[in-house]
């Protein structure tokens, strides 16, 4: 089969999957999505939004407890073997081992595939090429930083040449200089090894610069799909973020005031270009207007008509963080993972002691 | 036929790979090599000068205290070296490594074995080095090469058994501080409840019917007749076949235990 048939079959096929762990806490609450052959698909959520658990049914570790899950053409329940064949799983945990050196965590990893020794020296050459480890190769992990650990985790996952890679946060716990440069290296391996890649982030800007499209999770839910675009296109328009103080100050025309948050709602409506107004959690309103640069003025100038003061006015294209407010209503916290990380970092460290 | 060779093969090399990990591991940590070394010998000295009068004592079994302890170095060593399976599983699952392990398509058991595996290895490498410094510091041994081969298998059989009860109790329990907690609870009284330190005769007698029921004594009894009287083969024999059959049986209930825990 060419390259060209293969491309947009799906690879991924997964229907009204359910994870409820033991407790009751639904994990997964019925989703339903596929990846195409060749495509980069991306899980985009907050901490706790069922992604990893998500992944960890994909890669066969989770028995669902309701719903079908199909990759690379075989059931993860039915088959786990044959599916764990033709996969790659990169955890958020830079599962290396810090006392073997480079080149014998992926020889290692080439044993738990099966191959032969051949194919693992070649396979190795090339994967650490690929992720720049070459001269470091026979040095022990333990002198690596964090970002060459987790290129050599990447690269160990691509060592039996999977048709899918699975990467569950590639770029948790790293700065951001280091983000980026693991960032590149995803895409080249796309570029190099032609392989269907499904990953989980709660980083925004992750999602938008490597995914070709992106399910959001919320919940359990998946509450958008889509290509970045797409989903940016869903909002409707140019954003707004104004912060209102409603004064005590009589208005200059003699108009009343509006009535509490409903009557600046429609105040706001009523504006020329503005198609939506809704409060956000902060207490600003966000507006969304087809051009925002024509808009501004225009709410600046109703607002003051009405005796209300402008005290903040921002204007931005919407970004896949508004999307997500827009689809949840919350604001994804980018340090949120960064905290959490650390902690379990912390926590890990004290353990060893 | 065909196909069960072949997965049975394919679990022994599976098996040998997960175990590869663990003695790459064990080599570069010199510490622990170090440790390996230094430990048996304090044993050896520390206690051996310690109770030295003991063997004064009328009845006791042994010429010096020295000869009568050797054995129960070897066992208390093999002892602490078999808890070790468990707690490098709960070690990998904290690190993430496990399902590594898990995501890759190796036989299930193959992790549960391949500790075992690591293990055992290990334990014969060590009760090996106890050989040598009880011989350099004189103590006796009656049945030559032969015998000291079959005090290693004891000492392997025996430290399979203990990596089989971590293996299962690291199924279900995941931190390290309960587990480590649960193994001491069990393998102190183990060892005092035994004759490893002292002659059965010199207890009071509820604990000495406490110690004839020890599984410790299995491996024990004929390790102490291979240093101190010489060969029983009924003895050796009893003791291997119980401490093999044993040994299977934890490894199969620690892979079920850490098969149902994935689920």
């Amino acid at each position: 089969m060419g390259m060209d048939e293969q491309n947009g079959q799906p690879v991924i096929s997964v229907t009204d999957l359910v994870k409820e762990y033991r407790g009751g806490v639904r994990a997964v609450d019925g989703v339903t999505f596929e990846v195409r052959r060749g495509e980069n698909f991306g899980f985009l959520g907050p901490n706790g939004a069922g992604k990893t658990t998500t992944i960890l049914t994909l890669i066969t570790l989770l028995r669902p407890t309701s719903g079908r899950a199909v990759v690379c053409g075989h059931d993860v329940v039915a088959e786990p073997d044959r599916v764990r064949l033709r996969i790659g799983y990169v955890s958020q945990d830079i599962a290396v081992d810090d006392t073997l050196t480079g080149e014998e965590n992926l020889y290692l990893q080439g044993r738990l595939y099966h191959l032969d020794r051949e194919t693992i020296a070649r396979r190795s050459r090339e994967v650490l090429e690929m992720v720049d480890l070459t001269a470091r190769a026979r040095d022990l992990v333990m002198t690596y930083s964090g970002g060459m650990r987790k290129r050599l985790d990447i690269a160990g996952g691509l060592i039996h040449r999977p048709e899918v890679l699975f990467l569950d946060e590639p770029t948790l716990g790293l700065d951001v200089q280091t983000r980026r440069r693991i960032w590149d290296y995803i895409r080249l391996l796309r570029e190099r090894e032609g392989i269907t890649v499904f990953m989980t982030t709660h980083y925004m800007e992750e999602a938008d610069q490597l995914c070709d499209r992106i399910a959001i999770m919320d919940h359990g839910r998946i509450v958008a799909i889509g290509t970045p675009s797409e989903l940016k296109a869903g909002i409707g328009g140019d954003l707004l973020t104004v912060d209102i103080t409603t004064g005590r100050r009589g208005t200059r025309d003699g108009g009343v005031q509006p009535d509490g948050d409903g009557g600046l709602q429609d105040l706001l409506l009523t504006v020329p270009g503005i198609k939506q107004a809704s409060r956000a959690s902060d207490g600003r309103w966000v507006l969304v207007a087809d051009r925002g640069e024509e808009a501004a003025p225009a709410v600046l100038e109703a607002v003051g008509r009405h005796g209300l003061r402008v005290n903040y006015l921002a204007m931005k294209k919407p970004t896949l963080d508004d999307v997500f407010l827009h689809y949840t209503g919350r604001q994804l916290r980018e340090d949120e993972g960064q905290e959490d990380f650390s902690r379990r970092r912390t926590g890990l460290r004290r353990a060893r002691m | 036929m065909n196909s069960t060779a072949r997965s049975t093969a394919t679990l022994l090399s599976d098996t040998w790979w997960v175990a590869w990990r663990e003695i790459k591991r064990f080599q570069r940590q010199k510490v622990r090599i170090v440790m390996i070394l230094v430990q048996p010998f304090i044993w050896l000295a520390l206690m051996g000068n310690m109770f030295e009068r003991m063997a004064h004592v009328p009845g006791f079994p042994a010429d010096s205290y020295l000869d009568y302890m050797a054995p129960g170095v070897v066992t208390m060593v093999t002892l602490f070296g078999g808890i070790f399976g468990g707690m490098s599983i709960v070690w990998d699952r904290r690190l993430g490594y496990l399902n590594k392990l898990l995501a890759a398509p190796i036989a299930r058991s193959a992790v549960v074995s391949g500790k075992m595996l690591a293990v055992g290895l290990q334990t014969a490498m060590q009760v090996a080095i106890i050989f040598v410094i009880a011989m350099l510091m004189g103590v006796s041994f009656r049945t030559g090469p032969l015998g000291a081969l079959m005090v290693i298998l004891l000492a392997v059989l025996l430290s399979l058994v203990f990596a089989g009860i971590s293996l299962s109790f690291s199924a279900v329990i995941t931190s390290h501080e309960a587990l480590m907690a649960v193994v001491n609870f069990m393998t102190m009284p183990l060892m005092f409840t035994s004759n490893a330190m002292m002659p059965l005769s010199f207890m009071p007698s509820w604990l000495q019917t406490i110690a004839k029921l020890n599984p410790l004594s299995y491996a024990i009894n004929p390790m102490r007749s291979l240093f101190l009287t010489g060969w029983n083969v009924q003895e050796l024999l009893t003791g291997v076949v119980v401490l093999a059959l044993a040994g299977l049986a934890l490894g199969l209930v620690a892979t079920c235990l850490f098969r149902r825990s994935l689920a």
